[in-house]
């Protein structure tokens, strides 16, 4: 009897679809529909891309059916996040209302290599308007409504990459793509109990990418586990003459993990103080579970101001990507009333505080690395606290009312990470762990993931959906 | 780890002095579009820019020490 594809890992699904048990065009019209009639539950779709998913699953059966697979995405569906460009009038719309109509007349690079690696593009998905970059300070600030974790009627899928996390929580597709400036994909995939990854900036091109911060945006994959988002990043990864900040460093996938592998972990204390006791109690649990993996230290870093660094490169460069809705007044009509007009205090950032919070990453990058050097990875909790309601403002270290050295510090110095469920907190709501790495150190952070979650179930255990 | 200013942390006089001029200019330039409410949220918005401004300053580089920025005199090549 064949399985439901639904919840199943990317490589269990490809060797059903590969072994031609499962149609490609039977599986895009089964997500197909759980988009249609369970995206709206959650917001978590923008527009359904019922037509060119069609075609390209009609397609992918077509070339197998002759024997011409091309790889574990081939006849796939997905979805991807509303702020990569894709044309056929399909609109990308960066979640903010000024943009709804917005089309462009070419597919963004990761939509380009996930059509050549024969993945199906089923659905454009929401996102916090223009991600975040106004300073939203609450989870209505998207005019597709609050995103809804499938894990709780009242609380919040994160942002953001809202839909993308939330669709692979639902099942509504098999994998997404989302985008992290700082906590994008990390914070989603904790609120939704999903697998996410944000890969080295410049591993992956952002040529078709809505910009909110040129020197801090990633563009990673969302997935049910992390062998899921290593087998994505190795199709989207790699140089594109279309971006000179891609980086020049083709990426191989390697997932045959030798047998006993050790790892050495570093723990930053302070991230794991700043969390709540709920998350502080799954984090403490899944340390046990890494020191059957290797070894576990505290790990300390010098006194800088990470989330001032960050914040003030961010903020400063949004103002400057965001200048023509600012100048025209068009942030009016964003959704979340902060949203229009807090981009309007970014003019009070001067060029020798930016070039500063510039000068300063070059040294928590520095400092970053010399104790990797000596690690697999620093670990921390995804995000402090489970997902909030979705009348509450949340705290967050973006709008400056929480701690998040991990993320300030992953971010600034373009390191990836990779977060994945690590039990459930208060209101039974997901929590999660993230692995972060040294620069394009993705193989090493994927492989502690994979093997933290051979031995535990978290990734298997899902919400009641339909 | 240093302090991370927030729109609840105190604000210094001299930090308050900065931030009325600079919030001066957003007044100037984008004013007559905002409520005396959002005005008031753009104020504390701004302290907060100010504060963390500060929290660089306060960290003392070297000459040597420049940005992490990088610089390609390649340029993009169109499909």
């Amino acid at each position: 009897m064949t399985p439901s594809p639904v919840f199943l890992p990317l490589r269990e699904l490809a060797a059903l679809v590969r072994a031609r048990r499962v149609s490609p065009v039977a599986l895009t019209e089964q997500f197909l529909e759980r988009l249609e009639t369970l995206g709206p539950r959650y917001n978590a779709v923008v527009t359904v891309t019922r037509e060119r998913a069609l075609r390209e699953a009609r397609r992918a059966e077509t070339e197998i059916a002759a024997g011409g697979w091309r790889g574990p995405l081939h006849g796939i569906p997905y979805g991807a996040k509303d702020l990569l460009a894709t044309t056929g009038g399909i609109p990308t719309t960066w979640g903010a209302a000024p943009r709804r109509g917005q089309t462009f007349d070419v597919d963004a690079t990761v939509i380009r290599r996930l059509e050549a690696a024969g993945a199906v593009l089923a659905a454009k998905l929401a996102m916090v308007e223009l991600a975040g970059g106004a300073g939203y300070r609450q989870p209505r600030a998207a005019f597709t409504g609050p995103g809804r974790s499938p894990w709780g009627e009242d609380a919040w899928s994160g942002g953001s990459s809202s839909g993308s996390a939330a669709a692979v929580a639902a099942g509504l597709v098999p994998f997404a793509l989302g985008s992290e400036t700082w906590g994008s994909i990390v914070s989603p995939a904790a609120n939704c109990g999903v697998a996410g990854l944000r890969p080295t900036l410049g591993r992956v091109s952002r040529h078709g990418a809505m910009a909110l911060s040129w020197s801090l945006d990633k563009i990673g994959p969302l997935g049910i586990t992390a062998d899921d988002c290593g087998l994505v990043l190795e199709a989207i990864a790699g140089p594109d003459p279309l971006d000179p900040s891609a980086e020049n460093r083709p990426f191989r996938y390697e997932a045959d993990d030798p047998p006993g592998r050790r790892f050495r972990f570093g723990v930053l204390r302070a991230a794991a103080e700043a969390a709540d006791a709920d998350v502080r109690a799954r984090f403490e649990e899944a340390l046990d579970v890494l020191r059957a993996l290797g070894t576990v230290e505290d790990v300390t870093l010098p006194a800088l101001p990470y989330e001032a660094i960050t914040r003030t490169i961010l903020f400063a460069e949004a103002a400057s990507a965001f200048e023509d809705l600012v100048e025209s007044g068009a942030v009016a009509e964003l959704t979340a009333p902060e949203d229009r007009y807090l981009l309007y205090a970014r003019d009070a950032i001067l060029a020798k505080d930016y070039i500063k919070a510039l000068r300063l990453r070059a040294v928590v990058a520095r400092e970053v690395d010399r104790i990797l050097a000596g690690l697999d990875a620093f670990v921390a909790p995804g995000r402090f606290a489970v997902a909030s309601g979705l009348d509450e403002p949340f705290r967050s270290a973006f709008g400056g009312t929480v701690l998040d050295p991990t993320g300030a510090i992953g971010n600034a110095a373009g390191l990836p990470a990779v977060a994945v469920p690590d039990g459930f907190g208060d209101r039974g709501l997901p929590t999660s762990l993230q692995f972060v790495g040294r620069a394009f150190g993705e193989n090493t952070i994927l492989a502690a993931a994979r093997a933290y979650q051979a031995r535990t179930d978290w990734h298997r255990r899902h919400p009641a959906v339909g | 780890m240093g302090a991370m200013p927030t729109e609840d942390s105190p604000v210094s006089q001299p930090a308050r002095s900065e931030a009325e001029l600079l919030f001066a200019l957003v007044r100037d330039r984008y004013g007559n579009r905002l409520t005396s409410e959002e005005l008031a949220a753009v104020r504390t918005a701004v302290e907060a820019i100010v504060e963390a401004a500060r929290a660089l300053r306060a960290v003392r580089l070297d000459n040597a020490d420049g940005p992490l920025l990088p610089v390609r005199p390649d340029v993009p090549r169109q499909p």
